[in-house]
């Protein structure tokens, strides 16, 4: 079903229905430190959207600053349309799950998701009830009496977002919100998390460094380098149509190969032909997956190397090849008869399984 | 194979093994505590005859206990130490905490001075500061002359030689001894956690209130507890700025064994001025529990 039509302004052009959070040209510098540099971006009602990028990247500071704890030394960020630098930080209908979680260490799990509603003033009757039903939202009924102290991470992330959820605010804000759980919980609680802010319908912001938890969790993801959003699009339009070399390595490990353009086109070693718009030299990016290995035969293509290495990735097995004068490519290959007896130090032969895969950038 | 004794006991010391490592902190105490305690009590305890500076004959007695118990000026004397270290602990906690919240909110450079300041104190006698007090509180001093100028007042107060004099020098002497625990304690403060309360909807004072103070109650606690030791025991500040006529606990355990030369009866004020101390001690220390109670919550 798609709505969008109806929510276009047919004068404008612009979406009718105004983004929920929208930040416009946001800067931000610690001393000489331009640590936000004229971010944009915008979250749609009920959207999730996600900040990726390594660290510094600038993402937690843009968080911080829609929470409030921080205010742009210049530009604007909009909830509903308004303006929230001049609204303090205890009136914005802002909820933050902190990476640490920051749970009163005091208080029980009842009263840190009380927490807020006191503060409102609530009625003690009221708050009883807002807070066994945020409890049982999260799976937690029954550990109302307990310490943060004496639950285990996931625990604690849950009450977090209880003691945030309980005030139904307009926006979630998450930091890095899986980094203090193991792996094996971490896949889990993104799915679970994911499943009840759609249930929800709250617009939710993450921040995370993690590309694979960006590409569960988002409707769209920004890619965020030294304070700039590099690209700002859905899971898929990041993973398969890179904005640029940055992006493409940064989401998804990449490889590339660097080549030439002409004719609008470029000739890879195995004699396919990957399509572009750019001519002279260029990097062509080429996914791992996108690489199919071969042991070095008769019928062999032209683009060969030596393993130097393999990694076993659950169901996959990747392989570090390594070619002549050029550093290495990385292939991978689900775990069957075909690659089964390729090891380190054979000699392989290099296909590219789909050229329509393959992005071409500029070589800078 | 059989080694010798003291080998033994050598190999023991040096390994650092069983309560060697404490034996030289337990001889210390024994000297300096224990055992003046055990005379001590003794002395309260028992009708001594001294000649020549030598005591000749000790027998058990309860006379200076029950003289102690009922005698009036005793009640007045250690209700007013009371009221002085209980004032002094009052006013140590309403100046120092605001003190200990701008160390924790202040910017680090605001830190470093308020360490400095608080610290720097102490590395003064507690004698000249308090006299310092007799120059600023005198008939002629920085407050009246000010006062005088300013034509708030006709005639210089008497400050000096008052209550409020000691007060003031008690409070100042000993406030660092309340600041340094609770900046200890700041120091250690989540600031996620002031984030997290703003967050949830929570004024300055509300996060004050709700998150900083409850998290700084063993701070509190140990500095109050300090605080209060150091000023019910006082001797010097109560002397200096009481004028010589201020008695309290302390000044009068003075005057008895000095003075007087009654150590029987300086030795049972000494015994039921550190039993009384003991006592609002474990009030304090209870108190100071009942609000940390979560640190000791059972883990998981």
């Amino acid at each position: 079903m798609n709505v969008a039509a109806d929510v276009i302004d047919m004068k404008t052009g612009a979406p009718r229905s105004a983004p929920v959070v929208d930040i416009r040209g946001a800067v931000k510098r610690f001393a000489d430190l331009t640590v936000l540099d004229r971010c944009s971006l915008s979250a749609q009602e009920g959207e999730i959207l996600t900040l990726l990028g390594p660290s510094g990247c600038g993402k937690t500071t843009l968080l911080r600053c829609i929470a409030g704890f921080l205010t742009p030394d210049a530009g604007e960020i909009l909830i509903d349309g308004k303006d929230t630098v001049p609204v303090p930080v205890n009136r914005r209908s802002v909820g933050v799950v902190f990476q640490s979680y920051a749970l009163f260490p005091h208080l029980t799990v009842a009263r840190n998701v009380a927490y807020g509603l006191k503060m409102r003033g609530m009625p003690a009757a009221e708050i009883e009830t807002r807070v066994t039903t945020a409890l049982a939202t999260v799976s937690l009924t029954g550990f109302e009496g307990r310490y943060p102290s004496q639950l285990s991470g996931g625990q604690q992330q849950r009450v977090a977002i209880a003691r945030v959820l309980v005030l139904e605010p307009r926006v979630l804000l998450l930091d890095e919100p899986f980094n203090a759980l193991d792996a094996k919980l971490r896949g889990s609680m993104q799915m679970e998390l994911r499943q009840l802010i759609k249930r929800l319908g709250i617009t939710a912001i993450f921040v995370t460094h993690d590309q694979e938890e960006a590409l569960t969790m988002s409707d769209r993801i920004a890619v965020m380098r030294t304070g700039k959003v590099e690209q700002f699009g859905t899971p898929e339009e990041i993973f398969d149509r890179p904005a640029n070399a940055y992006v493409a390595d940064f989401v998804g490990a990449s490889n590339f190969w660097d080549g030439y353009a002409s004719g609008g086109r470029v000739v890879l070693p195995d004699g396919q032909t990957v399509a572009t718009g750019l001519s002279g030299e260029v990097r062509v990016m080429i996914r791992p997956h996108n690489l199919a290995l071969r042991p070095a035969g008769p019928q062999a293509s032209s683009w060969t190397g030596t393993i130097r290495f393999r990694r076993h990735v659950g169901a996959l097995m990747e392989y570090e090849i390594g070619l002549d004068g050029e550093h290495g490519l990385r292939a991978l290959a689900l775990r069957d008869g075909s690659t089964a007896s390729l090891a380190a130090g054979d000699k392989v032969s290099l296909t590219l399984r789909d050229a329509a895969g393959c992005i071409v950038f500029p070589r800078s | 194979m059989t080694r010798s004794l003291p080998r033994r006991l050598l190999d023991e010391i040096l390994s650092g093994s069983g309560i060697w490592p404490a034996v030289p902190a337990i001889v210390v105490l024994l000297v300096v505590a224990v055992i003046p305690f055990a005379i001590l009590l003794s002395l309260g305890f028992s009708e001594i005859t001294v000649a020549r500076g030598v005591i000749v004959s000790q027998d058990f007695s309860l006379r200076y206990l029950t003289t102690a118990l009922t005698d009036p000026l005793y009640h007045t004397t250690f209700q007013r130490s009371l009221t002085l270290a209980l004032m002094t602990t009052f006013f140590c906690v309403l100046l120092g905490y605001p003190v200990a919240y701008l160390f924790l909110i202040g910017k680090p450079w605001v830190r470093r001075v308020i360490l400095v300041l608080t610290i720097a104190p102490i590395l003064t006698s507690g004698i000249v500061r308090t006299y310092a007090w007799i120059i600023i509180l005198g008939g002629r001093g920085v407050v009246n002359s000010v006062l005088l100028d300013l034509g708030l007042i006709s005639a210089p107060l008497r400050i000096i030689n008052t209550q409020w004099a000691v007060v003031i020098g008690m409070v100042q002497v000993h406030l660092p001894v309340m600041i340094l625990p609770l900046i200890a304690v700041m120091s250690r403060h989540d600031r996620r956690l002031d984030e997290a309360s703003a967050n949830l909807g929570a004024s300055r004072l509300g996060t004050l209130w709700n998150v900083v103070l409850p998290l700084s109650i063993g701070g509190l606690g140990t500095g109050a507890a300090l605080v209060f030791t150091l000023s019910y025991t006082t001797f010097v500040v109560p002397q200096l700025l009481g004028g010589g006529n201020y008695l309290n606990a302390a000044t009068m355990i003075y005057e008895q064994v000095v003075y007087s030369l009654e150590w029987s009866k300086g030795a049972v004020t000494a015994l039921i001025l550190m039993s009384t101390c003991l006592i609002v001690l474990l009030i304090f220390a209870w108190l100071t529990n009942l609000g940390t109670r979560w640190t000791r919550v059972a883990q998981r």
